[in-house]
């Protein structure tokens, strides 16, 4: 457990649950799935990550203060969400923590929603949805949902250390990845990486409406896309377009 | 004391090159983010763009939600820069956001973009597609240099 970031609960949390985690990433893709997720399912906050790590911001709702990650749930899932992009230094304690936690709640599977970048994501008319897991059965699993694996490659962010520690600890964990712009706010992409975590965690929501209010989501996503783009920088997220030198 | 220096390789030169172009282009997306993204007294937003360089052309796309198609104009401002505006099918107000501490409304998006190379404006072309302007400037290459 790293001292320095602490997740403080607000309510008592169910055994068992699925753990997602949205997070600010190309195309804004798990941010956006997870917003649509809390409407749509009615989720409360559950819990928050408290830090001195974090930077001096809070979110205001309502006029009350809330922390930048907080999670949502009901008895069937936690759903991590930040409305900051992570600094690239806050990646590995916030993520860790998080899983930490997560096991300690004895999750069931922990999965995490972003996106992958494409250059000619404007004349797609059809994403596909990538996943990659923590181990072979999972993998497998992943496969028997008809989903693509995202046999080779890099991986960059939040989504990366969550499945390198979740593989190091055991835990069953897939990471989706949807294909979008690299930095417009995809709330198609991130309809179609929702379709797949239902099609994974065996529930339904209604993904029409996100659609349809995609373009009020570009709108007001556009701040938050710039935010992230910044850091993403930082982070050297294009090495996701590397070819990697396979070393057996 | 006698300190030995060690001869800097081309590798620590390009090295050096690179970080130095990343510390350029961080300090001038840090200089386009802190701003707001909207302008209260001319009504508009600022819509996100990017800006790819290939070795033919340079490619600017710019989000462009709302956008009214027919009134989006692309005008050549000098050698370098391209101004886009655009009217929205709606006004916008900072209350659509659920802000109530600022006051106005907008209904335009407007920007200007720099382009890092030397272009040829007067071949321009344009397309809007899934509310995404892109805007594909064909490169100038004004000299040569001779390969032995």
């Amino acid at each position: 457990m790293n001292p320095d970031v602490r997740v403080i609960e607000k309510k008592e949390i169910p055994k068992g649950a699925f753990m997602i985690f949205g997070f600010p990433d190309v195309g804004l893709v798990g941010v956006i799935a997870a917003s649509h997720l809390i409407s749509e399912l009615n989720l409360t906050e559950v819990a928050y990550v408290g830090s001195r790590l974090l930077p001096p911001i809070i979110v205001l709702h309502e006029g009350l203060p809330h922390s930048a990650i907080r999670i949502f749930g009901n008895h069937q899932i936690l759903l991590a969400v930040s409305e900051i992009p992570l600094r690239e230094d806050l990646v590995y304690p916030v993520m860790h923590a998080l899983i930490d936690w997560g096991k300690e709640k004895e999750v069931k599977m922990m999965i995490s929603v972003s996106g992958i970048p494409i250059q000619e994501r404007q004349d797609l008319e059809e994403l596909k949805v990538f996943a990659a897991a923590s181990s072979p059965e999972t993998l497998k699993m992943v496969q028997d949902k008809n989903l693509e694996v995202l046999k080779e490659g890099y991986m960059v962010g939040p989504q990366a250390i969550m499945l390198q520690y979740c593989a190091m600890l055991g835990l069953p964990a897939i990471t989706l990845l949807a294909q979008c712009f690299f930095n417009y706010p995809d709330p198609e992409a991130a309809a179609k990486a929702l379709e797949q975590l239902m099609n994974i965690i065996g529930l339904k929501t209604d993904i029409s409406k996100l659609l349809e209010k995609g373009e009020e989501i570009r709108l007001k996503a556009r701040d938050m896309m710039k935010r992230t783009q910044q850091e993403l920088t930082k982070m050297k997220k294009t090495q996701e377009y590397d070819i990697p030198l396979y070393v057996s | 004391m006698a300190t030995s220096r060690r001869k800097r390789s081309i590798f620590d030169i390009m090295d050096e090159y690179f970080e130095s172009m990343e510390e350029w282009a961080e300090s001038v997306m840090e200089s386009i983010i802190e701003r707001p993204s909207w302008n209260c007294r001319a009504c508009t937003m600022e819509p996100l763009r990017n800006i790819v360089v290939t070795g033919d052309e340079v490619i600017v796309t710019v989000d462009l939600p709302y956008a009214e198609q027919s009134t989006i104009q692309v005008k050549p401002i000098g050698k370098d820069t391209v101004e886009v505006s655009a009217q929205m099918r709606r006004k916008v107000s900072f209350g659509d956001f659920g802000i109530t501490h600022y006051k106005g409304e907008f209904q335009r998006f407007h920007c200007q973009t720099r382009i890092p190379v030397p272009v040829y404006m007067d071949k321009m072309e344009v397309r809007f597609k899934k509310g995404i302007l892109e805007i594909r400037l064909p490169r100038k290459h004004e000299y040569e240099i001779p390969i032995e």
